[in-house]
This record gives C-alpha cells, structure tokens and sequence, in this order.
C-alpha cells in the first residue's frame, strides 16, 4: 500500500523542524545554513520592532506598557530558540562528521 | 552584536527618573515651609534634547551624553495662606509615576545585558 | 490612553476632593459668622468641578503626547462661587451687628447639608485612591513580566 510507505518518507528529514508560530523552516534544500538565515532574520525583526516600541514608549510617554513588555518576551523567546536550533545543528553536524565510512 | 543604541536612552531615562524623584521628595519635606513653591523638571522635554544629542554623537561608542536636567518651578498651582504651593496629592501621585518609571528603565536595562550575555554564553548551557 | 494616564487622572480627582472638603470645612468653621471684611455674613461657598473639554482637537493632541494642562478625562475645580441663598435673619437687638431693626443676618449654612457633602467628598476620596493603587498595581505587574 503506498499510503504508509509515503507517509514514512514524509516524516524524520532533517531539515524540517518543529513547526512554532513565528517561525517557520526553509525547505530542505537550503540544509542547515538556510534554516538558520531563515531563522537569525526572523528573531532580528522581532529584537527591531520590539527596541522601536521601547524607544516610542520613552520618548512619547503615552505608549501602553504591557503591549512594550510583551513584544520584548516575544522576541527574547525566538532569540533562546534560535540559539537551541544553532546548538542542535552544530551538534547534528559534529556528529556526522564522526561518521566514518 | 554592537550595544545596542537604546543603552545610552536607557541610561539618560534612568538618570532623569532619579533626578524627578529627588525634586519630588524635597517638595513633600517642604510641604510646610512658608514661601516654598513646587520644583520640577520637564521629563519628556529633557529626554527628547539628550536623544537627540546622543546620535548626534558619531563615533563616541558607550559614551552617554553628559545630562544636566534644569529644575523649575511648576506655574499653574495654588499658593496658600503662607505662600507655600505643595500639592500633597500631586507629589504623591508624581512619585509613584516616578518610581514605576525607573522600575521599567531597570527591567529593560536588566534585559539587554541579559540578552547578549546568552549570546555571548552559547545558548545557555 | 494607558495606565500612567488613569494615575493622573485620578490624582486631579483626588486634589479636587480634597479642594472640596476644604470648602465644606470652611463654610461649617463659619456657620455663624455675621461679619466678615467685605461687610454683611459669611456667604457659603460652592465648588464647581468641571471635566476639562474633550474637543476634536485636545484629544488628538492629547495621542500625540504633546498636550499640556489637564488630560481630557480628568477633573478639575473651575470656580469656587458663592451661594445665592439670602441669609437668615434673627432677631437679637443687643448683638453688635445688629441692622436698625435689630436683625442680625446669619450665613444660611445648614450643617446637615454640609457633613452630607463631607461625607461624599471623603468618600470619593477613598475610591479615587483605591483607583490609584490598582493602576499602579497594574502597571508593577506587567513590569514582572519581564523579570523571570
């Protein structure tokens, strides 16, 4: 039967990562660097947008302090799971690289 | 990572809060002094003209702008009988402000060291 | 508007109160004041409390950030007017203020009136602070936000 043979094929690549909200893998063909540019750039949006809410909430004084506090968790937390994907792509490569044929 | 350019804000916010809540406490020791009237210094106005300073500066990395803040007196209160202008109520309330403020600067202030000290440590491990 | 504004916002409310109750304590200090600088009795005082306008224009200032004077959605005193109500006559001949008839006008200041409107100014007092602290109580905990 094909249906669970390709559904097999589908799951365990290395390339796919869990999925998260914000983040979202580049396909396979892009290997580890891909994902991690796809990532790091994603993470810098976030640190951008939430250092301008900061910056608008000093200066302007009428911004809404919970909304500021948040954007900063958000992008404090993708900042923590980049740095785990880049430690776990490293150590997925090392590990290759131990492979002797 | 450079430091980012919202350190040196960080700091002037710091140092201004400060500034306000010791302006703030005079005024309430005083509040029975015949004669006194309210200080204060203009928040936004002094944190928006060392901003502004502050990228004028080019090349000076991690050097914050030096930052006097001009205390004033507050017009537009009512004096009473012995020509004192404390408003209890308004400095209750201003220093309150003032310290949820600086609780702020502390927390974001914490936040940015915290940030490149894991980048700096792997990740956390 | 956010939290920092509701703290000013309810600190005029509070400076008002306490403005109000001021005046109350003035006019029971005075109930039988017959003479006073200006000639005649002591005339009782009103408070007016006005909310400062909202026009089109002050509230898009105030989402600027650059507006002064009184937030829209604040309180202020704007007059402290006296009581139209003519004062009581009595009639006492001896007393030194007495007018060619031998009355002497008395400040229409009923005290009833006046602890009702003590006890409402306390009142509000008390709610306007309990407003304070939970704007404060909030704003401190989204600041724990960031702290774990």
């Amino acid at each position: 039967m094909s249906s669970p043979i390709t559904s097999l094929g589908s799951i365990g690549s290395i390339g796919s990562l869990p999925k998260l909200p914000q983040l979202q893998p580049a396909p396979t063909e892009g290997g580890f660097s891909g994902v991690l540019s796809n990532v790091l750039q994603q993470v810098n949006q976030l640190n951008s947008g939430a250092e301008q809410q900061i910056g608008s909430m000093l200066t302007g004084g009428k911004a809404d302090v919970s909304s500021v506090m948040i954007a900063v968790e958000k992008a404090d937390v993708a900042f923590q799971l980049m740095m785990q994907v880049r430690n776990k792509i490293v150590s997925a490569y090392q590990d290759i690289e131990k492979m002797q044929f | 990572m450079s430091t980012t350019p919202l350190l040196p804000t960080l700091e002037n916010y710091l140092k201004l809060t400060v500034t306000r809540e010791q302006a703030i406490s005079a005024n309430m020791a005083n509040v029975d002094t015949p004669g006194y009237h309210t200080h204060d210094i203009d928040f936004q106005g002094e944190l928006n003209r060392a901003m502004s300073s502050t990228l004028n500066q080019t090349e000076d990395d991690g050097v914050t702008a030096q930052l006097t803040p001009v205390i004033r007196e507050v017009p537009g209160l009512m004096e009473r009988a012995d020509g004192n202008n404390v408003n209890l109520d308004r400095e209750g309330i201003l220093m309150s402000e003032t310290q949820l403020q600086y609780q702020i600067g502390v927390q974001l202030v914490k936040h940015q060291f915290h940030q490149m000290l894991s980048a700096i440590n792997g990740g956390g491990q | 508007m956010n939290l920092f504004d509701s703290l000013t916002v309810s600190g005029s409310a509070l400076a008002a109160e306490r403005q109000r109750s001021e005046i109350v304590a003035s006019n029971l200090a005075n109930a039988e004041t017959t003479h006073t600088d200006t000639g005649g009795p002591y005339r009782r005082k009103e408070v007016v409390f006005q909310a400062p306008g909202g026009s089109g224009f002050r509230l898009a200032l105030a989402s600027t950030g650059h507006l002064m004077g009184p937030e829209p959605g604040s309180v202020q005193i704007s007059e402290v007017v006296d009581d139209p109500t003519p004062p009581v006559m009595r009639y006492e001949p001896n007393h030194p203020d007495a007018d060619k008839d031998g009355f002497v006008a008395y400040p229409a200041i009923n005290p009833v009136m006046e602890m009702v409107d003590l006890m409402s100014s306390v009142r509000s007092y008390q709610l306007n602070a309990s407003a304070v602290a939970a704007a404060k109580q909030m704003i401190q905990q989204s600041i724990d936000i960031l702290k774990s």
